[in-house]
């Protein structure tokens, strides 16, 4: 339906395409199928969020204003919880319903069945989901982690700060120094995760439903109703896997800095004379 | 030769990719799946853990998913 051509008669299977087609030149650069998409996207987004910025009110009145407002306390919530200082999960939390909103609108909106060969240019389709397409996933990955390092770094006071937490101790200890490499590779792998995750689940997806529609061949709709359904849980799995795995980073990385001594310590709130007392009966009979 | 013009070899080899690379994942997810199942058995209120059990799902599910965007390389 989407990525696969429905009326695929003369070839022996459906059409999939898995790179983005360019459907026009602005200026020598190739404008892709997806990012005209994702424009599309984005531009729909801003001015949804500025209607609804404008339209909010304090005492519900239901509508597609309540369905937004019920996503961002989610993620809030989301966000808020994993941070052991709620105040730096406050200020970074415009940047992580952003994401969500950017990734589920373009997952729901790439399922539309105008996407794909509806209308092409060319040999091209015309639209193209946004995040079935791997640079744009990439993007969303590369920009996602450097705003993590980013963060990490400013909240850890440093480089040196932030290097440190690699290290569980001294690095002349070649286990520490060995085990401290490995997690800095881990960490950069991270890229690549995210965004092979988003790609494939939504490129996979698409194709699993033109797979299908090209089954059901008379009675396309009928075959490929069930895996849209599923396509829109995933999506907005997708993109709620995406923000918690962003949020995780960063919370890692800022609450490993801060010093929770007072959360460690279990005998904070047991009066001073208790503690000389059993500490001191428990020395004097070793 | 006479096999490999009855039988076109890639289509084998993409069939093996795709059963043999969901073997792991359907594995890996049915014990996920299943351990969450067993904690909410045990214990109900440990079924506000299934988000978290989401995620772990989509770390499995990529495994499977990378076997199968592999397909399309073999030609």
């Amino acid at each position: 339906m989407n990525l696969v051509s429905l009326f695929a008669a003369e070839s022996s299977g459906p059409i999939v395409h898995v790179a983005p087609g360019g459907v026009l030149e602005i200026g020598g650069i190739t404008i892709t199928n997806s990012i005209l998409y994702g424009w599309f996207t984005s531009i729909l987004l801003i001015t949804l969020f500025i209607w609804v910025a404008r339209v909010i009110t304090v005492k519900p009145k239901g509508g597609v204003v309540q369905f937004v407002e019920i996503a961002v306390n989610f993620i809030t919530n989301l966000v808020e919880s994993a941070f052991d200082n709620v105040k730096i999960g406050r200020k970074y939390l415009p940047f992580f319903v952003t994401i969500f909103f950017i990734i589920v609108l373009n997952n729901w909106l790439g399922l539309m069945p105008f996407v794909g060969n509806g209308f092409t240019s060319g040999e091209n389709p015309l639209l193209r989901p946004f995040t079935g397409d791997l640079n744009a996933t990439l993007a969303m990955g590369v920009c996602t982690m450097i705003f993590v390092y980013a963060v990490s770094i400013k909240e850890s006071g440093g480089l040196v700060p932030y290097f440190k937490h690699f290290f569980a101790g001294s690095p002349k200890n070649p286990i520490y120094l060995v085990s401290a490499l490995l997690e800095m590779f881990t960490d950069l792998t991270r890229v690549l995760s995210l965004s092979l995750r988003l790609f494939l689940n939504v490129a996979i997806g698409e194709i699993i439903i033109g797979v299908f529609a090209y089954l059901g061949s008379s009675i396309a709709p009928l075959t490929a109703l069930p895996f849209v359904m599923f396509e829109i849980f995933v999506g907005a799995l997708q993109a709620y896997i995406f923000t918690i795995l962003a949020t995780m980073y960063l919370a890692i990385a800022v609450n490993h800095s801060g010093d929770h001594n007072d959360e460690d310590d279990l005998t904070a709130d047991v009066p001073a004379e208790t503690i000389e007392l059993t500490a001191g009966s428990a020395h004097g009979r070793a | 030769m006479l096999f490999a013009e009855a039988i076109d070899v890639a289509i084998i080899g993409k069939g093996l990719m795709i059963g043999l690379g969901f073997i792991g994942p359907a594995i890996g997810i049915g014990l996920i799946g299943a351990s969450y199942m067993q904690a909410v058995g045990r214990n109900p209120e440990a079924s506000k853990f299934l988000g978290q059990a989401m995620i772990f799902v989509s770390f499995v599910e990529l495994f499977g998913l990378l076997a199968f965007a592999s397909i399309f390389i073999v030609n």
